[in-house]
């Protein structure tokens, strides 16, 4: 992983010139977007590895992605050393911090659902909506299910589109609802703690330039709701999201889904 | 784990100069905090191997919560030092890595039919905003703002 130093360097290049460019706010007239380093690397990236232009072949872009799996622990070492000094802060919003964590996992079901039998998919609004996607859950949906079942095809189209546009997306969505001043910065911060965590990076970002003066307290809540997700995740679904969807399916779809003859993509 | 460890103290150094470059921190001020933040992944990816039942992620996060905690012994140096590091400049470097990976999943998107793609920025808005919103109504039930 190391020797690749075409792709260090490419690295480093993208990432100075992202922290020359800096903090970029545009007002939309109901809210702001913002930009920071974080997207403007991601989006470099995703130019030069796009297949056409053929800069980067296969194995660079999988050991882009090993790369990615390890320093994510540097972050997360981080993020821990917030934590200690402010424990009695987060025990403080203790009760916040648990349900807030229910939220993320009726969540993906609770709008997910529904939407996906109105607009006619089948068996896959399974895979797709009972949870956000990410490793872990395609684990267990093809332990269940088998990965090409229709449900292990709708969680791995979530997880693709999570992989490719989920932490832009979380990112936009974070910096704009946190500038409609409708919630407090915390609230939004634990919103941002999903349980993936280049999308809690990139959320967690664009509220910190948003709410500057809330900054560190964002990152603090933003990894505590990540933390609950992680260490929590695997067992609520399990045990609750994906039998409880299941269920939910076996109800709604004769309500609401639509009949069609081809097979839902 | 030898070369985990050499891509820990690589991306240290990116994140270091990104630090430098956006928030003004000199490298020699921010390199105490850098080694004490892979020293605390170090670490965690150990005991990971030792006792593999928890996630690298929660050994990690636990390690870097005890050593700054107040009854750690030099907890305030240790804080001190790892806030000299931005968490945004530390995340930058990731997320290069993040974007020059994606190509690789850019064929497999295009495969994708309109449905799923819809339904997963549904789902990504309902995890956020549900738990947001949950956040915020016990907030308000305490009080608290």
């Amino acid at each position: 992983m190391l020797k690749d130093w075409k792709l260090h360097i490419i690295v480093l290049f993208f990432v100075l010139i992202g922290e020359v460019i800096g903090v970029k706010q545009f007002n939309l007239g109901v809210g702001t977007i913002a930009l920071f380093p974080m997207l403007y690397v991601l989006l470099m990236g995703g130019i030069v590895s796009f297949p056409k232009l053929k800069l980067m072949n296969e194995v660079q872009m999988k050991r882009a992605a090993g790369i990615l799996g390890i320093s994510f622990l540097l972050f997360v070492a981080k993020l821990g050393s917030m934590l200690g000094p402010s424990l009695p802060k987060i025990f403080e919003a203790g009760v916040s911090l648990a349900v807030q964590e229910v939220g993320h996992v009726l969540g993906t079901i609770i709008i997910g659902l529904p939407i996906a039998l109105l607009i006619g998919m089948k068996r896959e609004a399974i895979g797709a909506t009972f949870s956000i996607d990410r490793e872990p859950n395609l684990a267990i949906i093809s332990e269940k299910y088998g990965a090409d079942s229709p449900e292990g095809r709708g969680a791995l189209g979530v997880y693709i589109c999570g992989t490719v546009f989920g932490a832009i997306y979380l990112a936009i969505l974070a910096g704009f609802l946190g500038s409609l001043g409708i919630f407090h910065p915390i609230s939004l911060a634990m919103g941002a703690g999903v349980g993936s965590g280049s999308m809690m990076a990139a959320a967690s970002g664009a509220l910190a330039v948003t709410f500057p003066n809330d900054a560190e307290d964002i990152a603090l809540f933003a990894a505590a709701a990540n933390l609950i997700s992680t260490i929590l995740g695997t067992y609520l679904c399990v045990f609750f999201s994906l039998p409880v969807t299941a269920r939910l399916y076996e109800w709604l779809e004769p309500k609401i889904g639509r009949t069609r003859k081809e097979e839902a993509k | 784990m030898l070369e985990k460890m050499k891509v820990l103290v690589l991306i240290g150094i990116i994140a270091i100069l990104g630090n430098w470059v956006g928030y003004g921190v000199a490298p020699v001020k921010a390199l105490p905090g850098m080694i004490l933040i892979v020293l605390f992944t170090v670490i965690g990816l150990g005991l990971n191997m030792l006792i593999s039942k928890m996630p690298a992620v929660v050994w990690i996060s636990l390690i870097a919560l005890i050593a700054t905690t107040p009854i750690f012994p030099g907890n305030e140096w240790i804080v001190a030092k790892t806030a000299e590091i931005n968490f945004m400049a530390l995340a930058t470097p990731i997320l290069a890595y993040a974007g020059l990976s994606l190509g690789k999943d850019l064929e497999s998107f295009k495969k994708l039919g309109w449905r799923i793609v819809v339904i997963s920025l549904v789902v990504y808005t309902g995890t956020f905003l549900f738990a947001t919103l949950f956040a915020e109504i016990v907030f308000k039930l305490q009080g608290r703002f």
